[in-house]
């Protein structure tokens, strides 16, 4: 019998909290973001009102979504661009490889995007003989290792540069000049310069897509997605629905807002905004421009009015950073493209309640995720909301079930109660080092268990 | 379009279904009173020099065409021998004229900058105090190519370009929009802190971004 995805999330995780060479990579990274972003809040003069700023933006656009996506269309066309409505995975795949086929396309460099891992887009490319090359860094060095991205910002957070040196040495040996992280980068850089100026299609996710000019907005530090919307002769665009906001203006918000909390940063290197393929009037870039609208269950989050704002996400990773299951777990145990709290609340959304409900429980509700968010999206209100929906939508195990029946038939009565109490002390005098409680036992010690309940110390106190 | 035929695909029924979730309003948080989300910038130029450094750009100012000539040929005569991309505008060909000094200079009127490219030179659409950042534009500025593709970029530029903050240069994002298929703020050099989070300067674009000012 295979473990369930639940079963495997639980030995994941074992594994991987026990890992303390894991555990110190990680908290390095994290602690070195945290000390960023310190600085980069203090950069505001009103933090928090940049925050209300962000959410009111967001909930403008997203519950007027099919009004700001109609404009933002309207706009794409204008400029020359082609936009395709994706209602799922196998038709954003499907348009793409029948472009690439279409126009003889060979090989592709990718800039980060979340929406082409949801999708499975690489495999489906490769199926078809097409070469596809993730360009940014991190990106570029799981694909290498044929693992998704750990994180959502930073795909090799949980990597040291020793095991970044073993990998380039063995697929890129020719490039790598040294050992030190200048030389890793420079020979990523050799590598890739390689693939940019071979390619014949630049495929790019999108942060915003922005309704009043039909633009869409790319930040990256690398110039990586610069690169790949520059230089080869067609740019294809993968956003889910809710990406659109309306005003190029909201951006003034927006960017440093995503800078600070993706990375620490004041704003990212690249704010990029594409409009379009290149004018008859410009001297260069793609001589075509599609965007792939994808829905894959967003619009059925979208009529969930207790959860919609979960669609305000920008993906900025903080709420991974913030979350000391993530830290402790790390992202690949959650086996989700989307992990840490937004993934937990999200990915029953997009790939089922049954299967991931499982995660609603990877979290200690402590709510620092709700308070980094730069949307304030409400986390960790939303996965108790899944857990509710979880016991009304998928039938609870039967011991489950069996427990609460009895908790309610003994809290409905006093006798019942008091009968409850004298067997659970009978049951734990009993059976207290049992091997079924041993996930709680193994690290604490199980209390004695006193000779008398509360109710007859205090008759025998002579209360009453 | 070789395609079959251009599909707008499930247009219809995603829109369908927005719109029908939308039906039910979902909760607004209250407003909360708030003032300017960043301090006004005092004095543009000190504030622009001081964040650009801090994005490890380097700015060179100088108070006069003749010290514009001056600083771009200090920085052309750092750079290993081979050819120059440059903007195509009368002013530039005037300062490539002064200063290339028998370097091949490859035009943007001419196409794209060569991949082996030493440097680009172009103007551009304006500078922003409160971040350190350069606002760039495909149309305006040369092309997309230019801001990128050389190890090291030039941006030749006066002190009546500096935008306050944020607000502003979007503002005059939004104004050019629609004349230009890239529009660009671009805050520093070409960087990656992916390997074990260190600041590496210079992952694909690139290793230096140069900002020649005049102040006058």
């Amino acid at each position: 019998m295979t473990a369930t995805r639940e079963q495997e999330f639980h030995r994941q995780a074992r594994d991987k909290a026990e890992n303390l060479a894991h555990r110190k990579t990680v908290r390095w990274a994290i602690d070195t973001y945290d000390a960023a972003v310190a600085r980069g809040k203090s950069r505001f003069a009103d933090f928090e009102a940049a925050r209300q700023r962000c959410y009111e933006i967001k909930w403008e656009a997203v519950n007027h979504l099919d009004r700001y996506l109609e404009e933002f269309e309207a706009n794409v066309l204008k400029r020359g661009g082609h936009v395709y409505w994706a209602a799922d995975s196998e038709q954003a795949r499907n348009y793409v490889l029948e472009l690439a086929a279409a126009r003889g396309v060979k090989r592709i460099v990718k800039a980060k995007s979340m929406v082409t891992e949801e999708i499975y887009l690489n495999p489906a490319l490769e199926k078809q003989g097409i070469e596809v090359r993730e360009t940014d860094l991190g990106e570029y060095i799981v694909q290498l290792r044929h693992e998704p991205p750990y994180h959502i910002v930073t795909p090799v957070m949980h990597l040291s540069r020793a095991q970044v040196i073993e990998l380039f040495r063995e697929k890129i040996p020719d490039d790598v000049k040294g050992d030190s992280h200048e030389e890793l980068t420079a020979a990523a850089r050799r590598a890739l310069r390689r693939a940019f100026f071979s390619a014949d299609m630049g495929i790019s996710g999108a942060n915003f897509l922005i309704a009043d000019t039909g633009m869409i907005a790319i930040t990256t530090n690398e110039g990586n997605g610069r690169l790949c919307t520059s230089v080869p002769r067609i740019h294809v665009v993968f956003a889910g629905i809710e990406k659109v906001i309306p005003r190029l203006q909201d951006l003034a918000t927006f960017w440093p807002m995503l800078a600070t909390t993706g990375t620490g940063q004041h704003l990212t290197a690249y704010s990029t905004l594409i409009g379009g393929p290149r004018m008859a009037s410009e001297n260069d870039g793609p001589e075509e421009f599609h965007v792939i609208l994808l829905d894959n269950g967003r619009s059925k989050l979208l009529a969930d009015t207790e959860q919609r704002e979960v669609l305000h996400c920008i993906r900025c990773g903080a709420c991974l950073n913030a979350c000391p299951v993530y830290r402790n777990i790390g992202g690949h145990t959650y086996n989700t493209v989307y992990p840490g709290p937004i993934g937990s609340v999200l990915t029953p959304h997009l790939r089922g309640l049954a299967e991931f409900q499982h995660l609603s429980y990877a979290s200690s509700l402590c709510g620092n995720c709700n308070t980094v968010c730069p949307v304030k999206i409400d986390l960790s209100h939303h996965l108790l909301q899944n857990r509710r929906n979880a016991v009304e939508q998928v039938r609870p195990p039967w011991r489950l079930r069996l427990g609460m029946r009895l908790w309610r038939w003994s809290m409905m009565d006093a006798g019942r109660f008091r009968l409850a109490g004298r067997v659970g002390k009978a049951l734990l005098r009993a059976f207290g080092g049992a091997a079924a409680l041993k996930p709680w036992t193994e690290y604490r010690d199980l209390p004695p268990v006193p000779e008398k309940s509360f109710r007859q110390m205090w008759r025998q106190n002579g209360a009453r | 379009m070789a395609l079959a035929k251009p599909s707008q695909g499930a247009r219809e029924e995603i829109l369908g279904r927005v719109r029908q979730a939308l039906k039910s309003p979902a909760p607004k948080r209250p407003p909360v009173p708030t003032g300017p989300l960043f301090a006004p910038v005092e004095n543009l130029l000190e504030r622009f020099q001081r964040e650009a450094a801090t994005n490890y750009m380097e700015v060179k100012l100088a108070s006069d065409g003749a010290g514009v000539t001056a600083a771009l040929r200090e920085v052309l005569a750092s750079l290993t021998e081979g050819e120059i991309f440059v903007q195509d505008t009368p002013q530039l060909r005037q300062l490539a004229a002064d200063t290339a000094d028998g370097r091949p200079v490859r035009w943007s009127s001419e196409g794209a900058p060569a991949e082996s490219s030493r440097a680009t030179v172009s103007l551009c659409e304006g500078l922003v105090a409160l971040t350190g950042s350069v606002l760039v534009s495909s149309g305006g500025c040369g092309g997309r190519g230019i801001s990128v593709v050389a190890p090291c970029h030039i941006v030749v530029t006066h002190a009546g370009q500096l935008f306050p903050d944020l607000e502003s240069a979007v503002a005059r994002a939004r104004e050019i929009a629609f004349d230009n298929s890239y529009v660009g703020l671009i805050t520093g050099c070409s960087r990656t802190s992916d390997i074990e989070k260190k600041l590496i300067i210079g992952a694909h674009g690139p290793q230096r971004l140069v900002v020649i000012l005049q102040t006058n």
